[in-house]
């Protein structure tokens, strides 16, 4: 790929970028989030939210205010700017996009198949899904007993398609299978969004790259955390890895063989990244989990992303701080609405 | 001979009876140890609503804890049955003093911890002559999984402190019905010392 992007970048995309710039300065302050903590109820923090970028986003809602409605019209709103920079975007930046969206498909095929497991109607599950992972074949996804069934009968027409190589099986989807699927279909994903963004090179691959490279092993670990005492074999659990990390291959293979979480921290050693990531959670329920340190440095690098100019990854990095925004705010109204105020400044700050 | 010693036709309802001046001695021994007992079972009954309060509040902070680490429509209401069927029930027996008690059990166990003569009254309860068969119904499912196999450890630690919480409230409760047996005793006792000294109120 020819090197230069700042030559010739802001003919397709020079506006988009000045936009996700525009709308990055627009992210709640150290100064909002002292005003949410201390507010006393979830009409409080309605009120402030008006003061900032998300404006009256929660006028139209009827009494009483829960803290899921709050998150579902926060949701609305990233959707709404994502869907305008990917309509006024040109290739490759599209193609971008839509791989940026695969992640919240593989959500809701998830969430619609679990739904079908419990006997759930297709519409009441419908409103839930993420906005932002939303395709035409959806309502069809509960009627698959299968993988296979899945794949050939509703996905395959879906950008999802070429990530189900490692899942075609006729094993019925139960719980066990289900989350099989999940994680499967997610590190295809995750390699083929690596591999696209190592193949165009330039800056946006030595921003994305690294960060990629992070969720996948980021990724490694939870699933490994998580898998501590369930059915869950070793076996299966390395497959479920993503290849594309710092971690490939002897991190992963070391991995699969963790049995809790101080083997787990020897294997982190081995990595300058890491090691400090895994001193800093503290141990039982007073410090940090290992979720929260992850989400800080996620949060770092998708800030330093906006040092460089002339990338792609400015757009994953607004959509991700936009999301660690939501996720701060609906921990604010939890703690309220729940009158728990002890852990409520647990919310990582952005700018 | 003073009245109190003599138990009126009314109260003895058959013949007088002689009651000695020990009666009304014993009677108050009887309030004192009551109303210590009654002290106690308050002191308890208020530990253990202190330990479920603090139990379901941990409850609902891990499960926002689970929704920060899972997202947050992850962990609600699409994940259950609208229908679903319970793996802990509530059984009532009667203890020997009359008062009715709580247990909190699996609802796969067949037979009570609780032998001998209180087996047939459980039984009774059930509503349904038991099946000899032990594979009669598939064993529970663990409700976790309702969110999937790798969940977080929050989520976990939820369903504990939930659990911990549903045999405080049985406790409270059978400690409840105690102590509203032991304020109507007092009650009954301190009639008869008013009615055995009226000149003494």
């Amino acid at each position: 790929m020819f090197e230069g992007a700042e030559f010739y970048f802001n003919v397709d995309h020079g506006y988009l970028e000045g936009l996700v710039r525009g709308c990055k300065a627009s992210l709640l302050t150290q100064q909002d989030y002292i005003n949410l903590v201390q507010c006393e109820t979830l009409e409080d923090v309605k009120i402030h939210l008006q003061t900032t970028d998300y404006g009256n986003f929660l006028a139209n809602q009827t009494n009483p205010l829960t803290v899921s409605k709050i998150d579902t019209e926060m949701r609305k709103k990233l959707c709404r700017e994502f869907e305008y920079f990917r309509n006024h975007s040109l290739e490759p930046l599209s193609t971008f996009f839509t791989y940026m969206t695969c992640g919240y498909m593989i959500d809701n095929v998830i969430l619609l198949m679990n739904g079908a497991l419990q006997k759930k109607s297709v519409k009441e599950i419908l409103v839930k899904c993420h906005p932002l992972g939303r395709f035409t074949e959806m309502e069809a996804v509960n009627i698959a007993e299968t993988p296979s069934d899945l794949f050939n009968a509703v996905l395959v027409e879906t950008p999802l398609a070429p990530f189900f190589q490692d899942c075609m099986s006729e094993n019925t989807l139960d719980e066990l299978n289900i989350e099989l699927l999940r994680n499967k279909l997610y590190k295809s994903y995750l390699e083929a969004f690596y591999k696209f963004c190592k193949n165009h090179g330039d800056v946006t691959a030595e921003i994305m790259c690294p960060i990629l490279e992070f969720e996948a092993d980021r990724r490694a670990f939870i699933i490994t955390l998580n898998s501590f005492g369930t059915e869950l074999s070793k076996d299966d659990r390395e497959t479920l890895y993503p290849t594309c990390g710092k971690l490939y291959p002897e991190g992963l293979r070391l991995l699969a063989q963790a049995e809790d979480f101080e083997q787990m921290k020897r294997v982190a050693d081995h990595y300058g990244v890491y090691k400090p990531l895994f001193e800093a959670v503290g141990d039982g329920s007073g410090g940090k989990t290992l979720e929260d340190v992850f989400y800080e440095r996620e949060v770092q690098m998708n800030v330093l992303a906006f040092n460089r100019q002339f990338h792609y990854g400015v757009f994953y990095a607004y959509t991700k701080l936009k999301e660690q925004e939501m996720r701060n705010i609906v921990w604010i109204a939890e703690c309220i609405s729940q009158r728990h105020r002890t852990k409520i400044n647990s919310y990582i700050p952005i700018l | 001979m003073p009245i109190g010693d003599w138990a009126t036709c009314e109260e003895a309802s058959s013949r007088p009876q002689w009651r000695g001046p020990m009666a009304a001695r014993d009677l108050r021994a009887q309030v004192d140890s009551l109303l210590l007992q009654l002290l106690r079972d308050l002191e308890e009954l208020e530990a253990k609503r202190a330990a479920l309060n603090a139990r379901v509040e941990e409850g609902w902070l891990s499960l926002s804890k689970a929704r920060y680490a899972m997202g947050a429509k992850s962990v609600g209401p699409l994940q259950y049955a609208s229908r679903m069927e319970p793996q802990v029930c509530v059984y009532t027996s009667e203890a020997q003093d009359g008062l009715q008690k709580f247990w909190v059990m699996r609802a796969s166990v067949q037979t009570p911890e609780e032998v001998g003569p209180r087996e047939a009254a459980l039984r009774r309860r059930k509503g349904h002559t038991r099946t000899p068969e032990p594979e009669s119904s598939p064993a529970p499912r663990d409700p976790l999984n309702w969110f999937g196999i790798l969940v977080p450890h929050s989520l976990r630690h939820a369903q504990t402190s939930f659990r911990e919480g549903l045999q405080l409230a049985a406790d409270m409760a059978s400690l409840q019905i105690r102590i509203d047996w032991g304020r109507s005793q007092l009650r009954g006792l301190q009639e008869k010392l008013k009615q055995l000294e009226p000149e003494s109120s």
